[in-house]
């Protein structure tokens, strides 16, 4: 076969292996789904400092109910969040009523699948992690992969630092925390995980939803911010002084 | 594609006289995953189901569509698709797949149970090359060759099992070829029966259940 991907095997999950190393590549993205909310944390690289802060955002709304964060390359990300975008304006259009966790989930999981089928496409180099909140149903916390795979998760991290976060993540007793308890442990973890040697700089993004925003996505006002950033920045000096008793 | 629906699992359909079970392993990778999420059972019709082996992507991808071909076939013809067409459309399918230059094998296996008025209980395999076959056992997944062997055995001894007998040789099956004794969050367990023609899964007690009539008749 001829064309763009020729070299390509067409054998499952050959070129989905590829895609999975683009999002283990990014900046660490970590989800926690607490008692009465969903809370994002997201490490995101600047390699340069002319970049103006709060642009590049790598968590989205989709609807007004739905947060997604997205790891791997940001411009694929953009596409699948559009995609995302557009599936819950028409659910909201055709329903009346804001598309549920599930249905987006199922609809953009095969959206994605699609994309590793064809030889014509490629996929999409991105991991979306999709959290919800409402008042009947609680909280709900899903990862979409490049493979088009749906998992549901009570913690879920993806990109650099996967599996030091993992790790970490299993200390926290997730389930049972509130979002403004997680806001701290989202932050700290992003800090535990992030290499101060090879990417120096970096800003951290936090969003958050749940009972305490009504059940809108929105970003982790300031004065939350700070703390979290503070309570994070001082567990890492703690550890350090750690390790110099050694 | 045969070798990609070595996913790590291995899953089992055992047919007996009046009834058909399937039972999967059922692996949840850590504390951070949602359990509830886990599964790889689906229903397709009222009557049918399956048990998915393989990349779950792409089995999400062929549940979708034999459900779609199930309702399709059920608002043209005005009965509900029976076990046996639906497997054969979905082989024609993979089959298409494995032929058209720019599309790809889907890497999964499936084992698909269903009742119809006409034949009873039904047991059929699908796999990525589009073959398919009715089965009195099978299975698929990393250790299909060594179940397999096992169940070979067994229906050579008795071919026209109960339903309870059915459900034993699948978890005994499994439980022997994997060298493991089961609680019974690790499997999955979906019956149909005369007795019982609706596709259903077994429940945590019920599952519990039969492990334990397994482990007191050994």
């Amino acid at each position: 076969s001829s064309g763009i991907n020729a070299e390509w095997p067409l054998r499952p999950g050959f070129q989905v292996e590829y895609a999975i190393k683009a999002v283990e590549n990014s900046g660490s993205v970590i989800a926690l789904r607490g008692k009465d909310g969903v809370v994002f944390g997201v490490e995101k690289i600047i390699t340069s400092k002319l970049y103006e802060e709060g642009s590049n955002r790598r968590v989205h709304s989709i609807d007004t109910h739905i947060g997604a964060a997205v790891a791997g390359l940001l411009s694929d990300a953009r596409a699948v969040v559009n995609r995302a975008r557009d599936d819950a304006a028409d659910y909201r259009s055709t329903y009346q009523v804001p598309i549920p966790l599930k249905s987006l989930t199922e609809r953009l999981g095969k959206y994605i699948h699609h994309f590793t089928v064809y030889g014509s496409l490629r996929p999409f180099g991105v991991s979306v992690l999709l959290g919800t909140w409402d008042e009947t149903n609680g909280a709900k916390l899903m990862e979409i992969d490049p493979s088009g795979t749906v998992r549901g998760y009570y913690g879920c991290a993806v990109g650099k630092g996967k599996q030091n976060a993992k790790t970490e993540l299993e200390k926290i007793n997730i389930s049972n925390m509130t979002c403004r308890e997680l806001i701290k442990e989202v932050a700290k973890v992003i800090y535990s995980v992030h290499d101060e040697v090879k990417d120096k700089h970096f800003e951290l993004e936090l969003s958050w939803i749940g009972k305490e925003t009504r059940g809108t996505h929105e970003l982790v006002p300031q004065a939350l911010y700070d703390e979290a950033k503070k309570f994070a920045e001082d567990s890492l000096v703690d550890s350090d002084d750690d390790d110099t008793d050694m | 594609a045969v070798v990609s629906t070595q996913s790590g699992l291995t899953s089992i359909g055992v047919r007996g006289k009046d009834s058909a079970c399937v039972i999967t392993q059922r692996k949840i990778p850590d504390k951070l995953v949602d359990e509830e999420t886990v599964s790889h059972i689906y229903r397709v019709t009222k009557h049918s189901g399956c048990v998915m082996t393989g990349m779950i992507a792409d089995s999400d991808m062929q549940v979708s569509r034999a459900r779609y071909e199930a309702a399709d076939y059920k608002y043209h013809y005005g009965y509900e698709m029976p076990p046996d067409m639906i497997s054969k459309r979905l082989a024609d399918i993979g089959q298409s797949y494995t032929q058209i230059a720019h599309m790809r094998p889907l890497g999964c296996c499936l084992i698909m149970i269903g009742w119809d008025e006409e034949k009873g209980a039904q047991l059929y395999r699908v796999d990525p090359a589009g073959f398919f076959c009715g089965f009195r056992a099978c299975s698929a997944g990393t250790k299909q060759t060594e179940s397999n062997n096992y169940l070979e055995k067994k229906i050579k001894k008795n071919s026209m099992m109960n339903e309870t007998e059915v459900i034993q040789t699948a978890i005994a099956a499994l439980s022997s070829v994997l060298a493991a004794d089961f609680k019974p969050s690790e499997i999955e367990i979906a019956v149909v029966s005369d007795r019982n023609p609706v596709f259903r899964k077994l429940t945590e007690a019920e599952t519990d259940e039969q492990l334990n009539i397994l482990a007191e008749r050994d």
